[in-house]
């Protein structure tokens, strides 16, 4: 017993099928342009006489080349797909080991939670480099504020792979200057001034910190370097939108939909 | 073939020798193929990674406008062209970065924007490349209502887009990797296409 499906060709056996496979019903007799009915020139063909037994005439160079030549393509052939799957990088860029290796920076290992909060939160580090944060992350769009933004919303444009630079508020004008001058219009980067800093400068990305004293210090450019878009907890995450206020509480989540709202137009 | 092994001077130690011999050259073809291969792979440097970094941060405000027009654009028009171009070039970041990715290549670079292009400092306005608009425009344009939003979109997205094409022309002489050239092309032809699109659609909306 076949097991047919419901197929509209076999309901319409009086139909001619022109070209193409010929109808399930309409096998006997049908001649196929795929069948068996050719027979393959060579497989019949006459063969070459056979030479009469050379004895000792000398090796017969022809196989052997032959036999050489796909040795060889065979051999390489492994010899590339090994060199591929063993040769080094292939695997991103080792941004990690780059951002270690700077003076003086700080790495926190413990986990840092990643989730959403309309709370004011306490933070580990000062200014904080992660952690419970806001639902709405401050715009990052190479963002230059000139007065102190709420942590939770800023630890949200880290969470996004953003660099934060802060400052002291008496760093001096041409020092923050040069700051502002890495920072304006640079996507995925972000500035703002914060009270009560331990040091004049100090960067903030997901998990990493540097403090430092003096804008020009080359580390600056290094930290930015290794840890810009790299350390980013959510890859392929934006740093437009978002809160763009500047304050030291974060949203409610009544300002929070109020700002969805005036986004939407 | 049979004549072979009946041969006197074949032996079992030639045999040994030629098969080392192959496997030598063979990994030696091997490894010199995909040395061959591998400059395919761009540098640091190079204009193809200049281009994926710099049109990543390009495109990263393109998609900014183009959210701000989806989500309140006047005429719907503008809103689905903004939502088309903020989720088709974010889109595209994500093909540059793997890329990047692909090239153990760093995300970032120290090098400032443009360094890539000839006269790429001359076409800077600080850290912004052509087309891009200022912190003070895209203020502007977030804070816009009503048949505003649509003017200073067009406005903007119209300049953004003639400022890429020029960085997408200059990628697709000094590139001949063809996933680059490949997606150069077809920013070059869809931003061209958009650009009288939204020149049309200006001239429409002024009637309206």
């Amino acid at each position: 017993m076949s097991i047919s499906t419901p197929g509209g060709e076999q309901h319409r056996p009086g139909l001619v099928k022109v070209g193409g496979k010929p109808a399930a019903g309409a096998k006997p007799g049908t001649k196929t342009t795929t069948g068996g009915g050719k027979t393959p020139p060579k497989a019949g063909g006459p063969r070459k006489p056979i030479t009469p037994i050379k004895v000792n005439q000398g090796r017969n160079w022809g196989p052997i080349a032959m036999f050489a030549a796909v040795g060889l393509l065979a051999v390489g052939i492994i010899g590339w797909g090994a060199w591929a799957a063993f040769k080094p990088g292939g695997a991103g860029y080792d941004w990690e080991t780059r951002a270690g290796s700077i003076d003086g920076i700080t790495h926190v290992t413990t986990e840092l939670k990643s989730n959403h909060t309309y709370n004011q939160e306490k933070y580990e580090q000062s200014p904080p480099v992660g952690g419970t944060h806001s639902y709405v992350w401050q715009q990052c769009m190479g963002n230059v504020y000139d007065a102190p933004i709420p942590n939770e919303h800023a630890v949200h444009s880290l969470e996004h792979g953003a660099v934060w630079v802060t400052y002291r508020a008496d760093l001096p004008a041409d020092q923050v200057a040069k700051l502002a001058a890495k920072v304006e219009g640079k996507e995925m980067m972000l500035m703002s001034p914060v009270a009560n800093l331990d040091k004049p400068i100090s960067l903030q990305a997901w998990s990493y910190q540097l403090k430092v004293d003096d804008a020009s210090d080359s580390r600056i450019d290094d930290f930015i370097g290794a840890l810009r878009v790299n350390a980013t907890q959510e890859a392929g995450a934006t740093c437009s939108g978002g809160n763009t206020a500047t304050g030291d509480k974060p949203l409610t989540e009544e300002q929070a939909a109020a700002l969805a709202q005036q986004q939407q137009g | 073939m049979t004549d072979v092994g009946n041969s006197p001077r074949f032996s079992t130690r030639g045999l040994a020798l030629s098969v080392a011999l192959a496997l030598l050259v063979g990994l030696a073809i091997g490894f010199g193929v995909t040395r061959l291969a591998a400059p395919g792979t761009p540098a640091d440097d190079s204009a193809a990674a200049g281009f994926a970094r710099d049109m990543t941060s390009h495109h990263a405000q393109a998609v900014a406008m183009g959210m701000i027009a989806a989500k309140k654009g006047y005429a719907h028009e503008v809103r689905t062209i903004g939502e088309d171009i903020a989720l088709t070039q974010q889109g595209q970041i994500g093909i540059m970065g793997q890329w990047l990715r692909d090239w153990g290549l760093n995300l970032n670079s120290a090098a400032k924007p443009m360094a890539w292009m000839p006269d790429g400092d001359a076409a800077l306005n600080g850290n912004l490349m052509p087309g891009m608009a200022t912190p003070q425009e895209m203020t502007a344009l977030e804070n816009a209502a009503g048949k505003d939003v649509d003017r200073l979109f067009l406005e903007m997205m119209i300049k953004h887009h003639l400022g890429g094409v020029h960085m997408v022309d200059a990628v697709l002489t000094r590139t001949d990797d063809p996933d680059v050239l490949w997606l150069a092309k077809g920013m070059k032809a869809r931003q061209t296409l958009e650009i009288s699109e939204m020149q049309q659609l200006q001239a429409t909306l002024a009637k309206r």
